[in-house]
């Protein structure tokens, strides 16, 4: 059974591209819009991993990965920051909140699900 | 009275000098901010479409290439592992194109991030020429006390909307080029 990543991304061209990009991997995509709308479908359906943008209206990123982080199934699940964000500060602060990595936009798909696998086979 | 009158016209002038001169600043930096996301805007597209344009090309000639190798294979002219191989080689070339443009087609994510700050800077310039609106149909007598507190008021509102903006409507978008980024595992 494939793994599922949860793809989290206000831009909806952007969560095209992700999900193309995995399923053509072999992972299964859930896609959410938002923050909030990503911490709502994590809690319906446990996901193996999440990919999350940093700048989203309403909950953003960060908050994101505390929310999840506070919940008990969610604190060994690998998450990656994929953002148009670059500085140190916020890679800091990213660490700080529980990611587990930080990919810099625009991605590279190979590179990408090279990452992806490393992290959940 | 002549002196007072005086004194009147010497505030007036020198609210109405403090007042062009918080316009002037205000909508330079709101300016300067759209001129530099528009430069950035202009910078991503361009390479966005040159690196789409290309992918798309590359794309084009391994499909007849693959199509030539497909013909060949019909007409029984190699041995089949060799097609196996030729085959792999042209999925393997097609799959790096697909990936190069799945990275230029993420312009769009990119530059719709610089047109909301550019919005959102616009927004601002709107805010300082409201703040110039009187809100009165009449404007007071010249040299009256009336005119003189209300270009006190439009001074400040103006004031106001500058040290709203101290600190600029951070950008998010630092990228001038469309190539991948960087990948940190922590």
């Amino acid at each position: 059974m494939s793994k599922t990543i949860l793809a989290v991304d206000d831009s909806g061209s952007l969560r095209q591209i992700l999900s193309f990009s995995l399923k053509a991997a072999g992972y299964g995509v859930i896609e959410a819009v938002d923050g909030q709308d990503g911490l709502d479908k994590a809690k319906r359906q446990q996901v193996d991993m999440v990919l999350t943008d940093q700048n989203m209206p309403g909950m953003d990123g960060l908050s994101l990965i505390r929310a999840l982080r506070k919940m008990k199934n969610y604190q060994s699940v690998p998450i990656l920051m994929l953002t148009t964000e670059s500085g140190d500060e916020m890679k800091a602060q990213g660490r700080a909140a529980g990611a587990n990595g930080w990919l810099v936009k625009p991605f590279d798909p190979a590179r990408l699900t090279e990452v992806v696998r490393k992290l959940i086979g | 009275m002549h002196s007072h009158e005086t004194q009147i016209s010497g505030l007036m002038n020198a609210q109405v000098v403090r007042l062009l001169s918080g316009v002037s600043v205000h909508g330079d930096q709101h300016l300067a901010e759209v001129e530099q996301d528009l430069v950035q805007m202009n910078m991503l597209l361009d390479e966005a479409i040159k690196k789409l344009y290309a992918s798309f090309m590359a794309i084009h000639h391994a499909v007849e290439l693959q199509q030539e190798a497909l013909n060949d294979l019909q007409g029984g002219s190699m041995p089949v592992p060799e097609y196996a191989a030729r085959f792999d080689a042209l999925r393997g070339e097609i799959n790096l194109h697909v990936g190069a443009a799945v990275t230029g087609l993420q312009f769009q994510d990119m530059t719709s991030q610089l047109i909301g700050r550019m919005a959102q800077h616009l927004a601002g310039l709107r805010g300082v020429f409201d703040a110039l609106d009187s809100h009165d149909s009449t404007l007071p007598v010249s040299g009256d006390k009336a005119l003189l507190e209300m270009l006190n008021h439009m001074s400040e509102r103006v004031d106001a909307r500058v040290s709203g903006l101290s600190g600029g409507v951070r950008s998010t978008v630092n990228q001038r080029h469309m190539e991948s980024g960087d990948v940190e595992l922590f």
